[in-house]
């Protein structure tokens, strides 16, 4: 029963979410093959559900390899650096080479990301007595030190206004052509799937990991990289969701245990249904405009995140 | 003195003080003793009035402690909790100089100082006053706050186990200058102890808790004594006189004695 | 003598920012300049006071009221308001209204922490710190939310408010703020023994003839209106207060309020001096003060975390 419950919700929602939009669409219209109603289909309802469900899965899954890594449930790219370390890279990217496309800009974003997770692994495992509300608080100055550099590169550039409209969370802008680097991370969910085995030894610690033959640092490495990929794809698609990697894994583990192999599925349908439903929601919250998603995830998430820790480190 | 009525203490509903009557003897040193969860702080925190009691009173020479405004308690009561790890950049003289806090408000006199002079020489602190609080070691700290806290000239003390983390040296110490303030100025000591020999070589009373409850009570003699102990620690116990006072065996009492 | 190196150090901050190419003209640079110093002066001591007296209250050097969310609930409040009102109503009710309502909403919000700081007593720092940075977060996603319902024109206005700037603030709105911040550093300073006491804890500072709860929310009522004055006039400074805070314990070298309090002031108003001379004479406007200072302060609140290893 509640084996099926969860794929039964996810495709309402993935439903729901091809009705819902700007322009009224019936099914009776598709049927009836109207060529209007196909063009919004494939031009933009559907490049948009992808979107979604692989963000959603994406950063649900980058949220489950960086709480193995560091050990620590409240870990996630945006509370860790990550995220705005994608957008540092992202303007970097833009004032450097101002000619580069999306895919030179997710390079610099991708390595940006990389090296500050990087940093930040360094620092919260030097740190001896760490607890496990110092490390998220660690991470969260971290990122906000990372985006105050942003701002300051910003502004000298003259484009603090602009990026803070495009780096917040919004599908919106997602159509046929411009989304398709968020394919990415349909491999990096497939590579975790395999390697889940491992980030779950990981997670008991170097000392217990390098016992059980796991080459602790190269796994942390790849971890670190999936991540890198995946927050760096949806930052140039859809721009910053924060917390979804974060909650999701956290309510997942709270109904059906830590065992990766197990709960690997379900914490990715769950970030992809997280994220279909607050679309939905944002799309009907001031319809018919749409409230980025940056927003209706961050405040969701952001709330969630806040009943955790008041729940969780009494 | 201070006595208790019907003290009752409960969070939710977990009883901490269960229907607690107690006269304390004024004049003398009193330890609170028993098992951990027994309710000894509580019951003093009760009595430092930093906790409300759910039911009973508490009377201060006849006077409910509820009716005494707060600045009048502390000249008449001093209290001193556990210190924890305390980092504020202080000199013992600062601290000890809180001590006259009730009295003058901050604004020193005369008067304070040469009762916070009298304070820092009654522990031998002389020699530490302008040294600052964290860089000492924690059992000179620990005697840094009793100063203040008899700086407070209050003919009532309450010690929340003043010997937590300490050496033994300094235990012997802070023990001593309890012993003292008892003799030499009169004035009534209650304290939480964990050590049932410090508590029976030191005090002059002892109240035994049990449960929330007063297991037993009265003069040294006639609270620790081995079947009493045994029935409040449910521990066997062989109590061992010596030319200076007498030792409390619990570590292996012999076997004849565990029998029986 | 690092002491007096940073007094010193203030009157020359002083006298470069008023005169430092003013071209010494002194009808309308040269003002314009004193209004700016005086807002300076107000919001640093705002900063200074709110930040150490708060630390005081909740025992840890690491919580400041910008940090708990104060900065967050002004700014949504100011969104709410703009939204429901619009800027012409927000216009009428004029500075001194909005700086009123805000005071309100402040002295409320305090009320709420206060209750729940006594009740939680000296909690684990960190977690408390956790769920204020969060919900700063949470609150600036709302703030966000509501400024996309508002017009073009509005939207910038709300926008402006959300950085720290010395400009905005009008000579009569300094005057106000400054006689009721005087008034306040008034009580603060005759206060200052009581707060050392209350440095010590709960528990001791009753054990010393403290109504705790009571001076507990009078405190907190002084902190509410403080961090109204200075958001209202200069804007959010985020971090600052840590930084100004412990810039000044580690100058002080005595925890004594009579001490740190003034050098906290120093400290903060040094700190908007250099900002604010930093970007007119070497960035050349290419950078904002509230860019420099999240910057560095930032940056130090990181490094004190990072330093302090897991004990508070």
């Amino acid at each position: 029963m509640s084996r099926l419950l969860l794929p039964t919700l996810l495709l309402l929602l993935c439903g729901v979410s091809l009705m819902v939009g700007a322009s009224q669409m019936s099914w009776s219209a598709l049927l009836s093959a109207s060529d209007d109603a196909w063009l919004t289909l494939t031009a933009s309802r559907l490049p948009r559900l992808a979107a979604l469900v692989l963000t959603g899965v994406g950063l649900s899954i980058c949220g489950v390899i960086l709480q193995q890594i560091v050990r620590n449930r409240f870990v996630e790219p945006a509370t860790c650096g990550g995220l705005d370390a994608a957008k540092l890279g992202i303007l970097v990217a833009l004032t450097v080479l101002p000619g580069a496309g999306a895919t030179g800009r997710m390079l610099f974003a991708l390595v940006f990301c990389l090296l500050a997770s990087l940093a930040y692994v360094a620092i919260i495992r030097r740190i001896r007595f760490t607890n496990l509300v110092l490390v998220p608080v660690i991470g969260l100055m971290y990122g906000s030190v990372l985006s105050a550099i942003a701002e300051f590169h910003a502004y000298r550039h003259n484009i603090l206004q602009s990026m803070q409209g495009w780096l917040l969370g919004d599908f919106s802008r997602v159509i046929e052509g411009n989304y398709e680097i968020i394919y990415l991370i349909l491999p990096i969910v497939v590579l975790t799937y395999l390697y889940a085995q491992r980030f779950t030894v990981l997670g008991m610690g170097e000392g217990m990991a390098t016992s059980l033959g796991l080459n602790y640092a190269a796994t942390a490495i790849l971890g670190l990289v999936l991540v890198a990929v995946t927050v760096s794809a949806t930052v140039i698609t859809v721009g910053a969701i924060p917390f979804v990697g974060l909650v999701v894994p956290n309510l997942v583990a709270l109904r059906y245990g830590e065992n990766l192999k197990r709960t690997l599925p379900i914490v990715a349908m769950c970030g992809a249904a997280l994220l279909l439903a607050c679309d939905i929601l944002g799309r009907l919250l001031i319809h018919p405009y749409e409230v980025p998603i940056g927003l209706t995830a961050g405040s969701v998430g952001g709330v969630l995140f806040l009943v955790l820790i008041l729940w969780k480190c009494k | 003195m201070i006595t208790l009525e019907h003290l009752h203490k409960a969070y939710g509903d977990k009883t901490v003080l269960e229907d607690v009557s107690l006269a304390f003897p004024a004049g003398q040193v009193t330890s609170l003793i028993g098992p951990n969860g027994a309710g000894k702080s509580t019951l003093l925190m009760c009595m430092a009035r930093l906790l409300p009691a759910s039911r009973g009173r508490i009377l201060l020479d006849g006077q409910d402690i509820g009716r005494i405004a707060i600045a009048d308690y502390a000249r008449r009561v001093a209290t001193l909790r556990q210190v924890l790890d305390f980092n504020l950049r202080l000199t013992v003289e600062d601290l000890v100089a809180f001590g006259r806090f009730p009295y003058s408000r901050g604004l020193l006199t005369a008067d304070d100082h040469q009762v916070i002079d009298e304070s820092l020489d009654f522990l031998g602190l002389q020699a530490l006053r302008r040294a600052y609080l964290d860089e000492l070691s924690g059992g000179q700290r620990q005697m840094a706050f009793l100063a203040m806290t008899i700086a407070q000239r209050t003919d009532l003390l309450l010690l929340d186990e003043p010997l937590n983390n300490l050496d033994m040296k300094h235990a012997v110490q802070i023990m001593q200058a309890i012993r003292r303030l008892c003799d030499e100025q009169g004035r009534t000591v209650i304290l939480v102890v964990h050590d049932i020999n410090f508590a029976a070589n030191y005090s002059d009373h002892v109240v035994a808790m049990k449960q929330g409850a007063v297991h037993s009570h009265g003069p040294v003699a006639e609270v620790v004594t081995e079947a009493n102990l045994r029935a409040l620690f449910g521990l066997a116990f062989e109590i061992l006189p010596s030319a200076q006072g007498f030792v409390c065996n619990y570590f292996n009492p012999s076997l004849s004695r565990e029998l029986v | 003598m690092m002491r007096r190196a940073a007094w010193l150090l203030l009157p020359a901050l002083v006298l470069a920012f008023l005169l430092l190419g003013s071209g010494l003209d002194f009808n309308y640079v040269i003002p314009k300049r004193l209004v700016r110093l005086g807002a300076i002066v107000v919001a640093g001591v705002c900063i200074a006071l709110s930040s150490v007296i708060f630390q005081t209250l909740a025992g840890n050097r690491v919580l400041t009221p910008a940090i708990m969310g104060y900065e967050g609930i002004y700014l949504l409040f100011q969104a709410v308001l703009v939204l429901w009102l619009g800027t012409g109503s927000v216009a009428r009710l004029g500075a001194q209204g909005n700086a009123l309502l805000s005071m309100a909403l402040m002295l409320g919000y305090s009320w709420l922490l206060q209750r729940w700081l006594l009740r939680e007593g000296r909690g684990d720092v960190y977690r408390l710190l956790l769920l204020g940075l969060v919900l700063t977060m949470v609150l600036g996603t709302f703030t966000q939310f509501i400024q996309l319902k508002t017009s073009p024109g509005e939207f910038s206005i709300l926008q402006s408010l959300g950085y720290t700037s010395f400009n905005r603030a009008q000579p009569a709105q300094v005057l106000y703020s400054g006689l009721l911040v005087a008034a306040v550093a008034v009580l603060v300073a005759r206060g200052t023994r009581v707060l050392d006491v209350l440095a010590l804890g709960r528990d001791q500072a009753i054990a010393l003839g403290l109504d705790h709860g009571r001076c507990l929310r009078l405190q907190m009522a002084l902190i509410a209106v403080l961090v109204a004055v200075s958001t209202s006039l200069v804007g959010p400074t985020a971090f600052m207060g840590v930084f100004v805070a412990n810039i000044a314990y580690a100058l002080a070298r005595s925890a004594r309020h009579q001490v740190t309090l003034p050098l906290a002031c120093a400290v903060a108003i040094g700190m908007f001096l250099l900002a604010q001379l930093l970007v007119e004479h070497l960035f050349n406007y290419r950078t904002s003060v509230s860019i420099l200072v999240n910057l560095v302060c930032g940056a130090y609140f990181l490094a004190l975390m990072v330093r302090t290893r897991g004990t508070p």
